[in-house]
């Protein structure tokens, strides 16, 4: 479509995904970013991975019975995803990151990942539906001990961890959002919210799905008084309450800006620390309210405003792990069909730092520049030059294949522009730019340019190309979304 | 005072629930995914083990009685001739040697009556005598082995030293077309019978390869599939099928009519119940999990199914790590 802004449409597709390759983002030039906007908002219309040739080779996956093979299958999902449904597999990596959940205790891999279902399939959806879901979901309820949240023995993790982390936040513009008397009804209102199968050995006949299971006599049936309301609440009357809270509204819009627009201060700072964008924040609140608490409406507004597709939003916010293996995953076109080896490419996750299925804590994961020390930035830098090096790899060779069909005279300023826009229209800072610029001439035979007719011409071209992605792929922009 | 025990019975009534053996093991008694099962020369169960890539000493050939006695495991994960990785089948000459097909590998390794390597051939490719994830493996009358070629939607007919005969089969739908094809297995008159996995459906050719006829269509209903995989014939020429992705195997006769429907009515085996003996506390938490008490019965992916002379009907249900048998109760 003519006036199509590419490098605006690969921004979306990194923030709203987890990148696009070239052919992808020539695709999407054609229909034009906010029908583009539209075609995220509804993965439901994109055809799903096939399920069955997953499991015709992962025989073991159906079942998942150790943590390997748990995130072995997450990773293969969101590749799988990251073209065709690339918005479902952001919202539920968020979801995992803001209902952080681990197999550090609940210890039943198919169980985890049914949470993570839970969130491929509702957390474009209302936020009212979503905490019911969550409230049910087995992983959580074992996660935050609510099969052990009795009539006659209250546990309040899970009602604690409701308010604090999963809705409103300790506070807002230095206020507090709820006070221990909401938190001691919270938990009553879930008593009785239990699961069925937890903890059962995989031995004799394999694993089963833990359930949600309601226990009517464990139910605490008396009246409770929560944020000013009092009756005989029961858990979805507690979520009813919560979703009309301004605090609600406040703390969603700043994860979803926290995550796709630009990095906030970390959670536990919100009482007393002000959104980057209060502008912005009020937007999204306003459009909370408006559309009846819907996400993907939320998306919508955040995706088209102004905030999100300035400049100063681009290479803005650090990748997490998960978005640094899955994107560079997505441009080598690799694991498209199942194979061997995707369990070593996908602990690259978790030597970065985010070993996914297993947050830290039930905060989750602290993002933006708390993502990077010393350590986890060599294996970054390392994961991207190894693999967007790799000439075998079918996506690497489009790349390499496109750049050389594209003049017959390669120069190294050629080279790096064609290779930041393959990659995924990177911008880069001067300074980075005139360094490969320096390292690329001097690969070329300090001819300065190069015939792509002649074969030698052409293999050294390629050597310099794949030279030059190794080199963007451990810059600072590739490592920014 | 004794009581009796009362097998359930098939859909129809045809096939009544016999026994099990299993337990989920990576070693020893027990099994790991089981992918195939079939009487060795020998008379006892030999049971090939799938399992889990992150756990590759538990991928072997399990020996047991048709009892459920355990009685010797071989094989190691690997590439080096001898060693297999991504098990999909094996079978048995008439010589007693054991072929295993490796759709990892993309080989056919040969054990000898000793459990010994003895060759092994293929390698990935698409030329005659190549594959590309071999499956289902069956042997003819004659000896020549038929390899099921999954990705390229063949079948191969070779010696049993791997030297190419014949091949048929193609990508497609159309008679005698093939899409990422799984089980196969011969019926006494030489005929063969091939699982069309992504076409949902069974197909026949003759010794020649020429196309016979088909049956089956996608769904859920009588003689409708979900993703086929293992087959079987038994000497009264009714055919089974793992209807693997709906969980259940369908009977048929040799017209392709539905017979019956085994579901999996799994008691506990006799190593679970010398596991559960030692561990009480799993069985009060197996004993409390109320919603998935029926589940834990029923096949979860059943994906090779073997009939023996005496009429039994083994499937290996995979993801409960177990056989579970059946006895066919009438001949017709």
């Amino acid at each position: 479509m003519p006036g199509t802004d590419t490098p605006l449409l690969a921004h979306l597709l990194r923030r709203a995904g987890f990148g696009a390759t070239f052919q992808e983002l020539d695709q999407y030039s054609q229909v034009g970013y906010e029908a583009v906007v539209e075609d995220l908002l509804h993965p439901e219309q994109r055809p799903p991975i096939e399920e069955d040739v997953l499991e015709r080779y992962y025989i073991d996956w159906k079942e998942s019975r150790n943590i390997e093979g748990a995130l072995t299958e997450s990773v293969y999902r969101m590749n799988s995803y990251a073209g065709k449904r690339p918005l479902q597999e952001k919202i539920a990596l968020f979801w995992h990151q803001v209902f952080a959940t681990g197999l550090a205790k609940v210890l039943h891999e198919k169980t985890m990942l049914n949470q993570i279902d839970l969130f491929r399939q509702h957390g474009l959806g209302n936020f009212r539906d979503l905490l019911v879901h969550l409230a049910k979901d087995p992983a959580m309820i074992f996660w935050l001990d609510n099969n052990f949240n009795h009539k006659d023995a209250l546990n309040e993790n899970w009602g604690r961890e409701l308010l604090e982390l999963f809705s409103m936040g300790v506070g807002m513009d230095g206020r507090e959002n709820y006070s221990e008397e909401d938190v001691k009804s919270a938990a009553r209102a879930f008593t009785g919210w239990t699961i069925d199968d937890d903890n059962v050995a995989s031995i004799p006949f394999g694993k089963t799905p833990w359930l949600f299971r309601y226990e009517p006599d464990q139910h605490d049936e008396g009246e409770k008084t929560f944020m000013g309301h009092t009756g005989n609440f029961n858990g979805e009357d507690i979520i009813d309450i919560i979703v009309k809270q301004p605090a609600t509204a406040r703390f969603l819009s700043r994860h979803l800006y926290n995550f796709f627009v630009a990095d906030e201060p970390q959670i536990p700072a919100w009482q007393h620390t002000p959104p980057n964008d209060l502008e912005a924040i009020k937007v999204l609140e306003n459009e909370y309210f408006r559309s009846g608490y819907d996400i993907k409406s939320m998306l919508r507004v955040l995706f088209n405003s102004d905030f999100f597709k300035s400049d100063q939003s681009r290479f803005a916010k650090v990748k997490s792990p998960a978005e640094v293996v899955v994107g560079t995953l997505h441009l080598l076109g690799d694991f498209k069909f199942p194979k061997r080896g995707i369990f070593d490419v996908a602990l690259g996750c978790r030597y970065m730092g985010q070993d996914l299925l297993n947050p830290p804590s039930v905060e989750g994961w602290h993002t933006g520049e708390e993502w990077i020390d010393s350590g986890s930035l060599v294996e970054r830098v390392n994961f991207v030059a190894d693999q967007i090096s790799d000439i075998r790899q079918p996506g690497v060779r489009s790349m390499v294949d496109a750049l050389l069909n594209r003049t017959d005279e390669l120069d190294p300023l050629s080279i790096i522009d064609g290779c930041l826009e393959l990659l995924g229209h990177i911008k880069l800072h001067d300074k980075n730019k005139n360094h490969l610029v320096g390292e690329v001439r001097s690969m070329l035979d300090q001819r300065g340019s190069m015939a792509a007719g002649s074969l030698e011409d052409q293999h050294h071209a390629e050597k310099a190309i794949l030279h030059t992605m190794k080199m963007i792929g451990s810059t600072r922009e590739y490592q920014f979304a | 005072m004794t009581t009796e025990i009362k097998h359930p019975l098939s859909l129809r009534g045809l096939y009544q629930y016999h026994d099990v053996i299993g337990l989920l093991s990576a070693a020893g008694p027990g099994f790991s995914g089981p992918v195939s099962v079939v009487t060795g020369p020998d008379g006892n169960l030999w049971v090939a083990n799938r399992a889990n890539p992150n756990q590759p000493e538990a991928v072997r050939i399990t020996r047991c009685t048709k009892d459920g006695d355990f009685i010797d495991h071989f094989g190691e994960w690997g590439e080096e001739p001898g060693q297999f990785i991504w098990v999909t089948s094996i079978a048995f000459s008439s010589q007693g040697e054991l072929f295993l097909a490796d759709e990892n590998n993309h080989r056919i390794t040969v054990f000898g009556p000793d459990n010994r390597f003895v060759r092994s051939f293929g390698g990935h490719g698409n030329s005659p005598g190549k594959f590309n994830r071999p499956s289902g493996l069956a042997f003819s009358s004659s000896g020549d082995l038929y390899v099921v070629d999954t990705l390229n939607h063949r079948v191969q007919v070779l010696t049993s030293h791997g030297e190419f005969k014949s091949q048929w089969g193609s990508f497609g739908d159309e008679e005698g077309q093939l899409n990422m094809p799984w089980g196969i297995a011969l019926d006494l008159a030489g005929d063969i019978y091939v699982t069309d996995w992504r076409n949902d459906r069974v197909q026949k050719f003759n010794a020649f390869g020429e196309f016979s006829m088909a049956f089956g269509s996608s769904g859920d209903g009588e003689g409708q599939f979900n993703r086929p995989n293992g087959v079987a014939i038994d000497p009264e020429g009714d055919i089974y099928v793992c209807d693997w992705m709906n969980d259940r195997v369908q009977i048929f006769d040799r017209s392709g009519g539905f017979k019956d429907m085994l579901v999996g009515h799994s008691g506990m085996s006799k190593w679970g119940r010398t596991f559960l003996d030692a561990n009480p506390d799993i069985e009060r938490k197996l004993a409390l999990a109320s919603q998935n008490i029926a589940i834990k019965e029923r096949f979860y992916r059943p994906i090779s199914v073997h009939v023996d002379s005496e009429g039994k009907v083994f499937v290996a249900d995979c993801y409960r790590h177990r056989i579970q048998i059946y006895q066919k109760l009438n001949s017709t």
